[in-house]
């Protein structure tokens, strides 16, 4: 519930990137205020000014961390998109740290008509940093959709890909997945066997697999809402027919990949051909 | 013109420009209602009536750049998709609330190098602006998160390449 909420499901929006909007202005605010305070030394409370800006600017990028936070949690170990989230993270951690000690250099001087130089720099390095995090973080969106028609899955999204091998088991191009015996209604798997990957699924009680990727800008499938036997994809809502991975929705034009499935005694079996 | 476009849309950045852009104004006006505020419970007094003056400024030199690429990567969408309608809601909202602070600074020119308290006008231009602000951010958000735009714009071919290293059906190129 709580997570459901951190991540904005209720809103149909993320939290995290409203959020952040508020340090990124507010300690570019900040520096601007430093440099005007060098500039016009005769207008009264600039330091005062950038170091309330700066104030605010740590108090919202600690609220912002926390559906952040939730966020990353959420995002598949072996996504491409993971390393940027974790130097993301990193460095915000680094840039608020870097604000809290300015804050503390510059809290005894705030009569001051120039900023002087040990906060200065501070800030100067603080907002190097943040934009190499803000742009990190915009990427995490825009390049690898995260986030991205996330309210719109009921369900968890896999925390992983599950990987097997048909051929070593000899059983005519079928291989078992234990896991899929598990599955809850409207639950996926992404699952890769022998380098094809996967979306397996539970629909009415019944398992079905399809190729992972969207066939328009090949968004993540497993990660889909359901709506019937309709997966539709979280990036540009793209549907298709589970059963037989026909478009049902544009924008995409491509048929999906679709793969026999056979339950043997309870056991799911999942067909890859070559 | 080429290079112009290039640059409006963030091709040369790897990111689209107008959701970096927005994050002044978006930061700034509530910001401004905030310090407003404060200097009503007498909290800071002419300090915050300077930074909201600051705030509003900063807000309004961002906008002017957030406009033109705003513009472009709407006129990108498909008029029959439900985001150019979403698009040109969060179009007008901007356009409103971009002039209800320009008319709060002017109310403010004459006195924010003395005032200690802000007065009521400014202050209620304040609260509606932000909340207007906020319906429109929200709209702009709902037409990445929901709608997909500009995502995986820019990162199409490497999708692709996992898509086809996943043996994926693909469409042609």
């Amino acid at each position: 519930m709580l997570k459901d909420f951190l991540e904005g499901k209720p809103l149909r929006h993320p939290i995290h990137p409203m959020l952040v909007h508020f340090p990124i202005g507010l300690f570019i605010l900040s520096l601007l205020l430093d440099l005007a305070s060098l500039v016009f030394p005769n207008v009264p409370n600039l330091v005062r000014d950038s170091f309330y800006a700066m104030l605010l600017g740590v108090i919202t990028a600690l609220i912002a961390a926390m559906p952040g936070f939730v966020d990353y949690t959420d995002i598949r170990s072996d996504h491409p998109g993971k390393r940027t989230a974790t130097a993301h993270l990193t460095l915000n951690l680094v840039v608020v740290a870097l604000y809290g000690i300015n804050l503390g250099v510059r809290s005894s001087s705030l009569a001051d008509p120039r900023i002087s130089i040990g906060p200065l720099i501070l800030s100067l390095v603080g907002i190097v940093l943040l934009s190499a995090s803000g742009y990190l973080g915009g990427r995490l969106v825009y390049d690898e959709g995260i986030g991205v028609g996330r309210h719109k899955r009921r369900t968890p999204t896999p925390a992983d890909t599950l990987h097997f091998s048909a051929f070593k088991k000899g059983d005519g191009g079928f291989v078992l997945v234990p896991e899929a015996e598990r599955l809850g209604e409207n639950e996926t798997l992404r699952v890769k066997i022998d380098g094809q990957v996967m979306t397996i699924a539970k629909i009415d009680n019944q398992v079905y697999a399809f190729q992972e990727f969207c066939t328009h800008r090949f968004g993540p499938l497993s990660e889909g809402a359901f709506d019937g036997f309709n997966v539709q994809c979280p990036w540009h809502n793209s549907c298709f027919d589970v059963r037989t991975g026909k478009v049902t929705q544009g924008p995409a034009k491509i048929d999906l990949k679709t793969f026999r499935v056979d339950v043997r005694g309870g056991k799911v079996f999942v067909g890859v051909s070559r | 013109m080429k290079w112009l476009l290039n640059f409006l849309k963030g091709t040369w950045l790897g990111h689209p420009l107008h959701p970096i852009l927005v994050h002044v104004p978006m930061a700034m006006w509530p910001g401004a209602l905030i310090f407003d505020l404060l200097s009503q419970w007498q909290i800071g007094g002419n300090a915050m009536v300077r930074l909201s003056f600051c705030a509003i400024v900063f807000g309004l030199a961002a906008s002017l750049l957030a406009v033109p690429t705003g513009l472009l990567d709407w006129s990108g969408i498909k008029k029959e998709k439900p985001a150019w309608k979403i698009g040109l809601y969060h179009m007008i909202l901007n356009l409103v609330v971009a002039l209800l602070f320009a008319i709060n600074l002017g109310l403010r020119v004459q006195t924010f190098r003395e005032a200690s308290r802000i007065s009521g006008t400014p202050l209620l231009l304040s609260i509606i602006g932000t909340a207007l602000l906020i319906a429109s951010a929200y709209l702009g958000g709902r037409m990445v998160y929901e709608y997909g735009i500009s995502v995986a714009r820019m990162s199409k071919k490497k999708w692709r390449e996992i898509a086809e290293a996943g043996g994926a059906n693909l469409p042609e190129e």
